[in-house]
């Protein structure tokens, strides 16, 4: 078992989570898998496990220097983006037997198309693994299940490719029973009465391990964490992708993040991991509302209406990268949605560049508008 | 320099036309007729054989620009909530839609329509579609849109006849299948059956209308000067584009073509002496369209080309191979692609430069409308390498309020300057 070595070394679990957290991807798991990068939400990580390899996300990190295809970026493409290129440029992602890239995920159609093109006009280092497009569509239709279907064994001709086996049925119900497993864990980390920081990290920690791993670590330091009394506003967290550590420190100075639905919140696992044959896995996954291309269209809306109000927020940030062309559509409507069920919403605008400059205005943004609703 | 400047007969006849078909739809649709609003690259096709007339989206948002009432309307967007770095171009109507006013729009505004149709080609297209559909309870139809794996890099030179390749089986079976689903809908609305002969008859109409375009693009390529301005190259195309397909549109192809044929053979030109020859990159500057001309006395600097017309062979003339809905969808399954995402824009792009004789290209980056903008440092390379010098343009398509004409005209004259010298003018 993966996970025991983990905490066979005393440590614990928590401080493990964190430390897997703060290393992003390059965290190395206690039992060494064959490392296959994800980047973005959508893709069903089952898969990979059911293939044999450890399902690592790629979107997370953070860039040391650039290279040349920096000056390729322009300047509305996301931060992550940016990151991930120079970084892949680099030779960081040396260690992966392929890349799997989201095409629902806005952030990762670009990554994708931005790395091909560098590809093949022969500029790319060696190192820069084989990638994969993974082209679900997030709809119903019979059409659409049967297309989802054909992407599926693309896929699972590329693992074959890059020298992982082609998933079984048996092998996909035993990852699948794995991320049931996690499921279970994150339900309990998200009703433990953490902070939502502390969630939001150890959440996150498992985009660089196994499931099986992660639900250990995650019930260990369940079981070592004592529960303290949630103080202030129960806050709902909305918008662009956060995973800053420091920001949600700062909103929580107001309360506890009990609702935390921005794209690295508690919208991953994507649902259908946990789902024990591939035709469902794939069902659930081209049906999860938190994909903005979700249709029928008003399913995101509702459902992140819906997640905000079974978490009995009272108070909802939404704060948004300085390249958002999507959330902000359905901003005004949530607003409206939120005030009719009186539930306070702020919206924090644009993140800063500099973390301490967005820091300060949005902590003066929420005293000033909770004082005002007083 | 500049010879006095006669604009094509043509020109006045298509534009007379858009007003005429503009006006007769106006009548029909406060008369209680039903009309689709539907975006640029779905398939027109589909609501034009089942007699639905259409208002295009982004057609819709340049009449509302050229009607200098952009900066109003995202003043008014912001005022909603809607924050100043989302896509205008697309979102334009909708914001006149929301504010209401029908009195302040062109025609009086758009009554509500019948069914709304875009393609899921950039992330922001459902988002502003929903919310029309919220507005005006009209059904929304939307397309999907998975991407191409692998791009070729020459799509124009498979996309003719050998678009099972290109766009891939997959992504065909999967739009063809949407198709039949639209067309279930649009028989359901106008109580029309869908006819599938006809259909084939329509589809060879617009591949016969493509190549006259086709033939109009060598025209203007090969000619010894610019013939004409591209802000008159842009409505005898697009107008007919509109109207594809029909009667009225393929003659008034032929009348553009044998127009110009005549013009060139007479030796017109924009310049008489024609010293530099540019290209424009990106939608139209529908808020400044005499832009195109500002350099022509200063430099004898002509803008020679425009997507609009070389992409109408291109991006359209597709083999019916016995199966038009097959053959539509491989026109309609990366329309939008092909003009933004590289390799494929900036494997056109020189492709154009060379055929066109291209000196300098002036390349709109619209940076709130990410789609559109997205891969244009990689075209502006591709384009430079291939010798043509860049200018890039960070503006948009139909909001002036980031636009200054003078600035960005010192710094395009600074290039010609350059550019003359070099040639030792």
């Amino acid at each position: 078992m993966p996970h025991s070595s983990s905490l066979r070394f005393g440590e614990a679990a928590g401080t493990l989570l964190d430390r897997a957290f703060d290393a992003r991807d390059r965290h190395r798991p206690s039992v060494p898998l064959p490392r296959i990068g994800i980047f973005g939400n959508g893709f069903p990580e089952t898969l990979v496990a059911a293939a044999g390899g450890l399902p690592v996300h790629l979107s997370m990190g953070r860039l040391r220097r650039t290279t040349a295809i920096d000056e390729f970026i322009e300047p509305f493409v996301d931060e992550e983006v940016r990151v991930f290129l120079n970084r892949l440029m680099n030779g960081e992602f040396a260690d992966c037997l392929g890349i799997i890239f989201a095409r629902d995920d806005a952030p990762a159609l670009v990554a994708y198309q931005y790395t091909s093109e560098w590809v093949r006009q022969g500029r790319a280092p060696k190192s820069v693994p084989p990638l994969f497009l993974w082209n679900l569509v997030h709809t119903a239709t019979p059409a659409v299940m049967h297309f989802n279907a054909l992407q599926a064994e693309k896929l699972f001709d590329f693992f074959e490719r890059i020298g992982l086996r082609r998933p079984s049925d048996e092998a996909i119900a035993e990852a699948a029973a794995a991320e049931a497993g996690r499921r279970q864990a994150l339900e309990r980390l998200e009703t433990a009465g953490l902070s939502g920081t502390t969630a939001m990290r150890w959440r996150n920690a498992g985009r660089f391990m196994s499931a099986t791993e992660h639900a250990d670590l995650l019930n260990a330091a369940l079981v070592d964490t004592k529960r303290t009394a949630q103080k202030g506003m129960r806050i709902g967290l909305i918008g662009s992708s956060l995973a800053s550590t420091a920001s949600y420190e700062v909103f929580e100075r107001f309360g506890t993040i009990v609702c935390d639905w921005q794209p690295w919140g508690a919208v991953w696992p994507g649902p259908g991991n946990g789902n024990a044959t591939l035709p469902e896995i794939l069902r659930a996954t081209a049906a999860d509302p938190s994909c903005p291309r979700i249709t029928p269209t008003t399913a995101y809306r509702n459902a992140l209406l819906q997640a905000l109000a079974n978490a009995r927020c009272d108070l909802v940030l939404c704060q948004l990268a300085p390249t958002d062309d999507t959330f902000g559509w359905e901003i005004p409507a949530l607003a409206s949605s939120l005030e009719r069920r009186a539930i306070a919403f702020i919206n924090l605008g644009f993140r800063d560049t500099d973390p301490e400059t967005w820091h300060a205005r949005a902590a003066t943004l929420i005293s000033a508008k909770l004082e005002a609703r007083k | 320099m500049t010879s006095t400047y006669v604009p094509l007969e043509s020109t006045r006849i298509a534009t007379d036309h858009q007003r005429g078909w503009t006006k007769s739809l106006r009548a029909q649709i406060t008369s209680g007729a039903k009309y689709a609003f539907v975006n640029a690259d779905t398939p027109h096709e589909l609501f034009h054989h089942m007699g639905l007339p259409i208002v295009t989206n982004q057609w819709w948002s340049a009449i509302i620009a050229a009607k200098q009432l952009s900066e109003y309307y995202f003043d008014y967007m912001e005022t909603l909530g809607f924050h100043d770095r989302l896509a205008r171009y697309s979102s334009l109507p909708l914001i006149a839609e929301l504010e209401g006013d029908t009195e302040r729009q062109p025609w009086g505004g758009l009554p509500k329509p019948s069914i709304l149709c875009a393609r899921q080609s950039a992330d922001d297209h459902q988002k502003i579609f929903s919310l029309w559909s919220e507005r005006t309870g009209a059904p929304l139809f939307l397309i999907s849109a998975p991407a191409v794996p692998d791009p070729h890099p020459e799509w124009w030179r498979l996309a003719r006849s050998d678009w099972e390749t290109l766009y891939r089986s997959d992504r065909l079976d999967l739009m063809v299948a949407e198709f039949e689903a639209l067309i279930a809908q649009l028989e359901e609305l106008t109580g029309r059956s869908f006819d599938h002969d006809g259909f084939v008859r329509y589809m060879e109409a617009i591949n016969e209308q493509e190549r006259i375009f086709e033939d109009i693009s060598e025209i203007l390529a090969t000619a010894p000067r610019c013939p004409i301005r591209i802000s008159e190259q842009i409505p005898n195309v697009m107008i007919p584009q509109w109207h594809r397909g029909s009667e009225w549109a393929l003659s008034h192809a032929k009348r553009f073509r044998a127009e110009l044929h005549e013009r060139v053979k007479a030796g017109v030109s924009v310049l008489e002496e024609e010293r530099i020859r540019m290209m424009w990159i990106g939608a139209g500057l529908w808020f400044d369209t005499s832009f195109y001309s500002t350099f022509e006395e200063s430099h004898g600097a002509v803008f020679a080309w425009s997507m609009y017309l070389p992409f109408a062979a291109d991006g359209y003339i597709r083999e019916i191979k016995g199966d038009s809905l097959r053959a539509l969808a491989a026109r309609v399954s990366a329309m939008n692609e092909q003009l933004h995402q590289p390799p494929w824009i900036n494997s056109w792009l020189v492709e154009q430069a060379k055929k066109y004789r291209i000196d300098v290209a002036l390349m709109l980056i619209p940076e709130h409308d990410r789609f559109s903008g997205q891969g244009s440092l990689f075209a502006k390379k591709a384009l430079e390498e291939a010798g043509v010098r860049v200018i890039e343009v960070w503006s948009d398509m139909v909001d002036r309020r980031k636009w200054n004409r003078d600035e960005m005209s010192a710094r395009v004259s600074a290039v010609l300057d350059a550019v003359l010298a070099e040639k030792g003018v």
